[in-house]
């Protein structure tokens, strides 16, 4: 996995960032997960659509990444009982179970509110490395001295 | 002149946005049908959507309704036999409840309970992932909507509103030979000689031309009224109001179409 800072200075250059790069998959703030269905489900159905595996397959798939990644307890919950960390983790997966060649973290701050979130990204990111291939945080450049490591 | 040109261009304004919002409907029914038409369109997701849309619109409310129709067939052929037999038609009660209750009652309750249940639901659904951008979020996952949202509705729907009126419709048979002839098997050719001739084949293909016509209704009007939902939270019982009076509307549109049809 190669983990690339991308800072921004304002919402506009933001929105341009993002209007540049539209084939990477976004984990936003403003791209929820589908209230109806479990975490585990949200997950799955990404590999069921797009490699038309059956659930069970599916399923297994999105469980084994959520065991790694330590948030098993979360499968079944659906969105509005989740946590700010479940949330963003349940939305990390369902973008990383498709391996698409860049992840687009954006505001990761508005997605971890209650977390020091920099080490907190790093470690979750290091743990799926095997799983992914570019991963982009797009940030603003006055949540640098957040990041002691970038 | 000065108050008519204001009230001129906003029932002009109001006209447009009615167009828009009935072209755009057929031009969703148009996609779903093509989608629906290609093989391809169907994976394990999309048929575990079908699958679901047809448990939550058919399956779940199977006893209920089949007891509704039973009582209404019930109490609909016993008012038809008894008036038949005050003025000497008794020949004639057989057909005239069967044209009554399968050509024209059943398909028609069942599409307005289906779009009362299952179409307002669909409405609602479809506005609030528009509203809260989960439509957004899963088309960015690389997952096309179309294929595994709805048009997966639309076919779950119309094979329920399929399903129902059948299962009603041999019900009320059944309740009609119990009612016209008793409980015996000897009159089974008399009845079948009956049935032949009301259900000919270009009245059998006008029925399901019809129950296809309400199952498409139910799930393309709410799901493109949803679709239309502009990204306000406040919309949404708008968007479910309108879609449901819409839907009601071509209801009873394609109901006084197949009367026109048949009859005039």
């Amino acid at each position: 996995m190669n983990l690339v800072m991308k800072w921004q200075t304002d919402d506009a250059g933001r929105r341009a960032f993002l209007a540049d790069h539209p084939d990477s998959i976004l984990v936003s703030p403003d791209l929820p997960l589908r209230a109806n269905l479990s975490v585990l489900d949200n997950i799955a159905l990404i590999p069921q659509y797009q490699a038309n595996l059956d659930y069970d397959a599916a399923a297994d798939r999105a469980w084994s990444l959520l065991q790694r990644v330590g948030q098993s307890g979360a499968a079944f919950k659906r969105d509005p009982d989740l946590s700010h960390e479940e949330r963003f983790v349940a939305k990390l997966l369902r973008a990383a179970i498709g391996r698409p060649p860049v992840i687009l973290v954006d505001r990761p701050g508005m997605l971890l509110p209650d977390l020091h979130y920099p080490p907190y990204l790093e470690a979750l990111l290091g743990s799926l490395a095997d799983t992914l291939n570019d991963c982009w945080i797009l940030d603003y450049t006055w949540n640098a001295p957040l990041y002691p490591n970038r | 002149m000065a108050l008519l040109a204001p009230f001129l261009i906003r029932r002009g304004a109001a006209l447009l946005a009615t167009w828009r919002i009935w072209r755009d409907t057929l031009r969703f029914a148009g996609r779903a049908t093509v989608t629906a038409a290609t093989p391809s369109a169907y994976n394990s997701a999309t048929r575990t959507v079908v699958m679901k849309q047809i448990y939550f619109t058919a399956w779940q409310i199977l006893p209920g309704f089949t007891l509704f129709a039973a009582l209404l067939s019930f109490v609909l052929i016993q008012i038809v036999v008894t008036t038949a037999a005050k003025f000497g038609l008794s020949d004639y009660a057989l057909e005239v409840s069967m044209r009554l209750l399968v050509l024209e009652l059943l398909p028609l309750i069942t599409a307005l309970f289906v779009a009362l249940r299952s179409g307002s639901a669909i409405n609602t659904e479809v506005a609030l992932m528009k509203i809260q951008g989960e439509i957004e979020a899963l088309e960015d996952a690389g997952v096309d909507t179309l294929r595994l949202e709805l048009m997966p509705r639309v076919i779950g729907g119309m094979i329920s509103v399929l399903a129902l009126t059948a299962l009603t419709s041999v019900l009320a048979l059944v309740l009609a030979y119990l009612a016209v002839y008793g409980l015996q098997w000897w009159s089974f050719p008399d009845f079948t000689r009956v049935m032949g001739k009301v259900f000919d084949t270009p009245v059998l293909a006008g029925i399901l031309l019809k129950s296809l016509a309400f199952g498409l209704a139910v799930t393309v009007i709410p799901v493109a009224e949803g679709m239309a939902t502009p990204r306000k939270l406040f919309m949404a019982p708008i968007s479910v109001l309108r879609g449901m009076v819409r839907l009601f509307f071509a209801l009873m549109l394609i109901e006084v179409a197949s009367l026109a049809f048949k009859y005039i």
